[in-house]
């Protein structure tokens, strides 16, 4: 049992701002005062300190083939050594992080939950075993479906129960948690040599196109009610001007909706939102973009934003990957999954002087300060845009107009031109941030338990040593940006895992995975299935996906 | 000028960043200076004779140190001279200075230098000049010479400075260079595999590839990768 003695709570989710309170933790839960016996309780003094919910990272590349590929073809990465082993696993890295290390990364900025954002399928038992061996956090996995055969068959055929059925079919043999889609149709074109640039493009040999895709996993999606929504990386991303297949994209879910959350959320935004029609004239298509997520009630992005210094783009989106590797000369690994899929890794480096750069920078700032704070998640697509553990560092930018202008001075000029970051006011405030990158995560993703400190909440806090009432962020961002960076306490689970910014003891968290089987017929795909294996599959479908005994720590969430 | 000699025969290898500066330290800080033998950490003089004389930025090491390594990385100024054999990594990151080698040398000598000058009367491994794994890029400046032969893989990624070999040296010489200059009085196997740019002169016997194109005084490329390197007889 603890209790958490006169903090100041900024809670979003229960509108509460900067009041001081206590808060009670009992069994893993935050709990009413009266449940408590006072006299056990270990009692942390959080007088003048900032009391939130612990960070919950939606969007990241945590664990699977592309990672560990990445890390295979970064040996350059794993020269940095965070800890040595004594106490805590030993963990490396610069940007690319071993398991371990991502682990106690993110519990020394506060946050206690991430999910990894594209799986493909067929790697998901690789995908589980790399984030058991995450320590602290809770963890979350996407299989991606956007270019999966079946989803294509039943698109085509229009056999939407078919396409439902198999969705839980795949989510629950993947044990993964949502619906992701990246490139949709784009990947499978790539296998051919080329891609697909409008959402009416045909892929080929299917005759459906990414907006028929789109339409009908969305559609899926809500008539099982996942608790997530379709989580889409978009078309034509990386290119001049895809900022109006961005737009196209988000228009297509108008009309529907969900009490619950949105129907759609559209993921790393900076780098789909591109105007100009080459890297010539390319320019911010913020403004338009954050206009249309303002405008709508049921999608929500997140940032992407990009950080200067070392990076690695790693995606579900191949062909995107070798044209990044033709624009930069880098290294490129480029992964197929059977009929599933595609992935490719590409080292990158943000260089505050390349125009281009320093737009990508610019774009994602711009996103996070012209979208209302209840739309737009804190990400830096890790480790595609830079490495998470700079979080801190993009909260204060949001919120010190100062800073900013601090900042652009050392950036390539371009961006004066290019976007409107220099222009732009506005000072996200403390309870923006914190709804940013706590409650409204959690609320995108449908985890009801995590992301704020009502009574039931899943009892991970992060304790600060910020003074809502005596802090002005605008003028104090070197304070935000070192604070956020060491908390004073990281409780997960009830559990004291960061104290004064280390690592002091090391837990072990739970696996979400979402369970629709109810909700369909699976024996309506079953003969597919077989098929499918036996034609096209290099393994047996009795040794497809994985049980959930084999995971760490499971927790089967059930949508009845 | 302080003079190191091993107390021991070393059974596995010794990791020790020995630079120049250590010199100009007391005598105390010198035998507290934490070196590691094989997974221990242990001090400079549990495992050395050490002996100062003057405060000369200089280092002599007496004896086999051909399992000591790291020596002279990363060091701006000064002198290493060695009188017998040196291990791997000598000399990487160098800025400045000279490390004289009077035996011969192991792998990843002067990897990534940035200038100064390594001299070794022997011979010397693979890897000489090279990026590390997975770095865009090798020397970078400074000077290399070898009286002896040398092994594979000679100036990788090298972006600038010399390395000079008066005997033969192995395969993959100069691979994805670009710049610098690599010179082998001797013979060689492989040069020049996609390299862009600088120049690798060769006195004896070699093997071209084939996407090289033959040019007034040599050979450019490689044209596999769009490259304007020179490979030049002598």
């Amino acid at each position: 049992m603890l209790w958490i003695k006169n903090g100041i709570v900024i809670d979003p989710k229960n509108k509460v701002d900067g009041e001081k309170m206590d808060v009670f933790i009992k069994d893993g839960k935050i709990v009413d005062e009266s449940e408590v016996n006072k006299e056990e309780c270990k009692v942390i003094d959080a007088n003048n300190k900032l009391v939130v919910a612990g960070g919950v990272e939606m969007h990241a590349h945590i664990a699977g083939s592309k990672i560990n590929v990445g890390r295979t073809m970064r040996p350059e990465e794993m020269r940095i050594v965070r800890h040595t082993a004594n106490k805590l696993r030993v963990s490396l890295g610069r940007v690319l992080l071993t398991s371990p290390a991502i682990g106690y990364e993110y519990a020394k900025i506060g946050y206690t939950t991430a999910v990894e954002a594209a799986s493909p399928p067929i790697g998901s038992p690789h995908t589980h075993e790399e984030l058991d061996a995450i320590p602290i956090v809770d963890k979350a996995m996407l299989p991606v479906f956007g270019n999966w055969h079946f989803v294509f068959k039943y698109v085509a055929e229009k056999d939407r129960e078919k396409l439902k059925a198999f969705i839980a079919w795949a989510i629950e043999r993947t044990k993964g948690y949502g619906v992701k889609v990246v490139n949709p149709g784009g990947v499978e074109a790539w296998m051919y040599g080329g891609n697909v640039k409008n959402l009416e493009d045909e892929v080929p040999n299917w005759g459906v196109t990414p907006k028929e895709i789109i339409t009908e996993l969305v559609k899926s999606n809500e008539e099982l009610d996942l608790p997530h929504s379709v989580h889409l990386h978009c078309n034509n991303l990386g290119n001049p001007g895809n900022y109006q297949t961005t737009i196209e994209t988000m228009k297509l879910v108008s009309g529907l909706a969900n009490k619950k959350r949105q129907t759609l959320h559209v993921t790393h935004v900076q780098f789909n939102a591109y105007a100009g029609s080459s890297w010539r004239d390319v320019a911010s298509g913020a403004e338009e973009i954050a206009k249309v997520v303002n405008s709508m009630d049921n999608v929500t992005i997140d940032m992407g934003q990009a950080i200067f210094g070392h990076a690695t783009a790693m995606t579900g989106d191949a062909p995107f990957q070798f044209t990044l590797h033709k624009l930069t000369g880098s290294r490129w690994v480029n992964k197929d999954s059977e009929i599933e899929g595609g992935a490719g890794i590409v080292p990158i480096v943000y260089l505050p002087k390349n125009p281009v750069h320093a737009l990508q920078w610019a774009i994602g700032l711009e996103l996070g300060l012209l979208v209302d704070s209840d739309k737009v998640v804190l990400t830096t697509d890790y480790p595609n845009g830079g490495p998470f553990t700079e979080y801190p560092y993009v909260m204060a930018m949001l919120m010190s107009r100062k800073m900013r202008e601090k900042e652009l001075e050392r950036v390539s000029p371009y961006v004066q031109k290019a976007t409107s970051l220099p222009a732009i006011e506005v000072e996200k405030t403390l309870y923006d941030v914190i709804q940013m990158t706590r409650s409204l995560p959690a609320r995108v993703m449908g985890m009801e338990n995590k992301g704020h400190l009502g009574i039931g909440a899943d009892a991970d806090v992060a304790i600060y040593s910020i003074n809502p009432d005596d802090v002005d962020p605008a003028a104090q961002y070197e304070l935000i940006n070192s604070e956020f960076r060491k908390p004073v306490y990281t409780i997960k689970g009830g559990e004291i895992v960061v104290k004064d910014g280390a690592v002091v003891a090391e837990s072990w968290g739970r696996t979400f995975w979402v369970d629709a089987r109810k909700k369909v017929s699976l024996e309506s795909i079953d003969e597919d299935l077989n098929s499918f294996f036996s034609s096209y599959y290099t393994i047996q479908r009795k040794n497809y996906g994985i049980q959930e005994e084999w995971l760490r720590n499971p927790v089967r969430v059930e949508v009845n | 000028m302080l003079i190191l000699k091993p107390k021991f025969e070393f059974d596995v290898s010794v990791e020790a960043e020995l630079t120049p500066e250590l010199a100009e330290k007391s005598l105390e800080e010198i035998k507290n200076f934490r070196v590691w033998y094989g997974k221990f950490e242990k001090t400079l003089g549990e495992l050395f004779d050490v002996q100062k004389e003057g405060d000369g930025k200089k280092l002599l090491l007496d004896g086999d140190f051909s399992k000591v390594k790291w020596v002279g990385s990363g060091m701006d100024d000064g002198e290493i001279v060695i009188k017998g054999n040196i291990g791997a990594n000598c000399g990487a990151y160098m800025k400045g200075g000279r490390i004289t080698i009077e035996g011969n040398a192991d792998d990843w000598l002067g990897a990534e230098m940035k200038g100064g000058e390594i001299i070794v009367n022997g011979n010397a491994k693979n890897l000489i000049g090279c990026a590390y794994y997975g770095n865009p890029s090798g020397m970078q400046g400074g000077k290399i010479l070898i009286e002896g032969d040398a092994g594979n893989y000679i100036g990788e990624k090298m972006a600038g400075g010399t390395i000079e070999i008066k005997g033969n040296a192995g395969d993959f010489i100069g691979t994805e260079m670009k710049g610098g200059e690599i010179i082998i009085h001797g013979d060689c196997g492989y040069a020049g595999g996609d390299m862009k740019s600088g120049t690798i002169k060769i006195g004896g016997e070699f093997d071209l590839l084939p996407t090289f194109r033959k040019s007034e005084d040599g050979w450019t490329g490689d044209i596999l990768v769009g490259g304007e390197g020179k490979i030049l007889k002598i």
